[in-house]
């Protein structure tokens, strides 16, 4: 088997065809590393830059009332991770801060997509575009022949002479060409790797350490599929030509096809709200609990009526406590909870359609490695629903703690102002992305997906291969 | 005795041809058994099966006693193959394929040794380093003779070995395996060639139509002879 993997390795690597596909393969993934990290910096010091210059106009806010303060509001910036050089999974097309204010669960604007041209939309040239799309295509073409070609020039019977099996040769093969793969990939991860832990921000990321090997282990068995599913075909197809054809229509099917089928059928099935209907349904049943702006409104005056029985007083203006705070407070918590029931029933929806494709990952490898490689590059949906909760988290707490000092103020707090110094006592927003721990779980199905595609073609096309014909 | 190959009624039919009916053939070690006979005679068919390539439709072809359908790879120790066409890896040189093909047949030879084999099988010198890519199909031939004796077979299965050699290194073919067959290794010989069965074969047999028709030891006919022997059956 040895042998045979280091004569396929040896004649892949002086087959000039395969040279120049794999010199631009290498090309492309280096420049999309390259890129990428370039992007990625630009956006997190960009990034940084915005969240640190918010914070300040947020902490040095002059002599203030609290809801003006809560009003005012400050911003969420959504870090990038750091493999998301490799992978930016969503992160183009979702939002990448988001308004954090009183009342209001306002969405993440301004992606990457919203701000550039339509061009993004065709999908950027990231290591993952290149790993998941191009390369499966290199190794197509690599791998065609392995069978058919060795039956057309004869070669195939002159080696099984020899006294090896037809699944000795099948996995030398699968030896040689996965050494050509790797060393056309290996070069681009390598750096990707010295990029990500050159800098200071990563040298001690074990969690990214942890991402970057798992993230490599699963293109490692992603190639390894499509290397002995082009082996495979080409054993039992008739000819070379028959055998590039059958792979390249797999290739269109796998990657291209059943993917989109899957993303609409999983909008027909489960279709989502539309963000300005999902605010005006929040806004409707917001109405139904205490709005703290409207002084006419029932339930205030219930509650006020309920604070001067708790108190025992019989005015407002002996009360300890600002009527208005605790109002405001109660109109937040409702609204919260109103906004986190249609923000947990949206999501359930994008998790069903997520899980439609994830489910079909166990027909289709590509649909496996997408997830996959984004999840643990940070970029997926999931982790960007991570950061929309600690942003509604932090932004819920602020509020409230502003409607609490608000509250401590007692009866006309409105005409009165806080001290400036009170806002540099406010905690500012910062986001700690999830552990590759909190990933894994909900990875679980790609994972094993891949894992069954990885054992059961390998029992499948080695029988397949076994019993094909010599000639 | 004990035969290195046999065939007993041994049949191969396909869908639309039967390409060997009931074939008994026994050889003994040493032994150079020429197969005579048209295209579609059935002569590499006979080739194929004790090869295992092929499955035998009825029947079953022995190696050293072991049955060829039982023990696909066992048998193959002691068989050598050369095809009428050898085709090698293009990419790799006459050396690099010679030690590829030795390597599989579990022998790890230096490469003195390797370009001794070569050397021996007629191969130019200045061409054991070049890929076989640029060579002639006569100098493949000499890597799959190389190749064939390097192995040390207790058999060797041939298909029209000499075709696309030049007169001298047929020649040179034919003294290898008259060298070969006194050191104990049999043949089995798939040709068109009248007079190299006629030089090098122990025993000739003529087949028509998927069957052996006839078989004559060479030493008791002259070339003539077997040639009108041969043409008096494809006539008939």
């Amino acid at each position: 088997m040895h042998s045979i993997a280091q004569k396929e390795f040896v004649s892949t690597l002086r087959d000039k065809r395969f040279l120049v596909l794999s010199v631009l393969v290498l090309a492309l993934l280096l420049a999309a590393t390259l890129v990428g990290r370039a992007s990625y910096q630009t956006l997190q010091q960009e990034r940084q830059l915005a969240q640190q210059t918010v914070n300040d106009q947020f902490r040095h806010q002059p002599a203030r009332h609290p809801h003006r303060v809560a009003h005012y509001g400050s911003f969420a910036f959504r870090p990038r991770s750091g493999l998301s050089l490799l992978d930016s999974g969503v992160d183009s097309f979702t939002g990448t801060s988001v308004f954090l204010e009183a009342h209001q669960q306002n969405s993440v604007n301004f992606s990457q997509a919203q701000q550039s041209g339509s061009l993004i939309r065709f999908g950027e040239m990231t290591v993952a575009f290149v790993l998941q799309m191009l390369v499966p295509l290199l190794i197509i073409f690599l791998c065609f022949g392995a069978f058919t070609q060795e039956r057309e020039t004869g070669t195939l019977k002159l080696l099984l002479s020899q006294g090896v099996s037809l699944r000795q040769v099948a996995w030398g093969k699968i030896w040689g060409y996965s050494r050509a793969v790797a060393l056309v990939v290996a070069p681009a991860l390598a750096l990707a790797a010295a990029l990500l832990f050159g800098t200071e921000e990563f040298i001690s990321g074990t969690d990214l350490v942890g991402r970057l090997v798992l993230f490599v282990l699963s293109y490692a068995v992603y190639f390894f599929l499509f290397i002995v599913g082009a082996v495979v075909v080409s054993a039992v197809q008739a000819s070379s030509r028959a055998a590039l054809v059958t792979l390249l229509g797999l290739w269109i099917l796998g990657c291209i096809i059943l993917p989109k089928a899957t993303a609409n059928l999983g909008a027909t099935l489960y279709p989502a709200v539309t963000k300005a209907q999902m605010d005006a349904d929040v806004h409707e049943e917001a109405q139904h609990g205490i709005n703290g702006h409207d002084p006419q409104d029932q339930r205030s005056a219930a509650l006020k009526a309920g604070l001067l029985k708790k108190y025992g007083v019989d005015s407002e203006e002996k009360l300890p406590v600002s009527v208005g705070g605790i109002v405001m407070s109660e109109s937040e918590a409702y609204s919260a909870k109103v906004y986190q029931q249609h923000f947990a029933d949206l999501n359930a929806t994008y998790k069903r359609q997520n899980r439609l494709s994830d489910w079909v990952g166990l027909l289709n490898p590509y649909q496996a490695i997408r997830p996959l490689s984004m999840g643990l590059a940070g970029s997926d949906f999931a982790h960007y629903v991570h950061f929309q909760q600690a942003a509604e988290a932090y932004r819920y707490a602020l509020v409230q703690r502003l409607n609490a000092l608000q509250t401590s103020m007692g009866y006309g707090d409105k005409e009165r102002k806080l001290d400036a110094h009170t806002w540099q006592q406010l905690p500012l927003f910062t986001y700690q992305a999830p552990p590759l721990g909190w990933a894994l779980p909900r990875l679980l199905l790609p994972v094993v997906a891949l894992l069954l595609w990885a054992v059961g073609l390998s029992w499948l096309g080695l029988r397949l291969i076994s019993n094909s014909r010599l000639a | 005795m004990n035969y290195i190959l046999e065939a007993r009624d041994l049949r191969k039919e396909y869908p639309n041809k039967l390409a060997l009916q009931g074939l008994n053939l026994q050889i003994e070690p040493g032994e150079v058994f020429c197969l005579l006979g048209q295209n579609g005679a059935g002569k590499s068919t006979t080739i194929n099966l004790f090869l295992g390539f092929i499955a035998p439709t009825s029947g079953a072809a022995f190696v050293n006693g072991m049955e060829v359908a039982a023990n696909p790879l066992k048998i193959k120790e002691h068989l050598a193959y050369i095809p009428e066409n050898v085709m090698l890896y293009p990419h790799l040189t006459g050396l690099e394929n010679l030690a590829l093909f030795s390597s599989l047949a579990g022998f790890k030879y230096k490469e003195a040794e390797l370009l001794d084999y070569l050397h021996h099988a007629g191969l130019p010198a200045e061409a054991v380093r070049r890929r076989v890519g640029t060579y002639s199909k006569g100098m493949r031939q000499k890597v799959g003779i190389a190749i064939a004796v390097a192995k040390h077979a207790k058999v060797l299965l041939l298909d029209e070995p000499t075709s696309g050699l030049d007169p001298k290194a047929s020649n040179e073919f034919s003294q290898l395996l008259t060298q070969l067959s006194a050191e104990g290794t049999a043949v089995l010989m798939a040709t068109h060639d009248i007079f190299r069965a006629k030089e090098v074969g122990t025993r000739v047999g003529i087949m028509r139509e998927g069957e052996l028709v006839d078989v004559r030891p060479t030493a008791a006919l002259n070339a003539q002879e077997l040639e009108q022997l041969y043409l008096t059956y494809m006539h008939n």
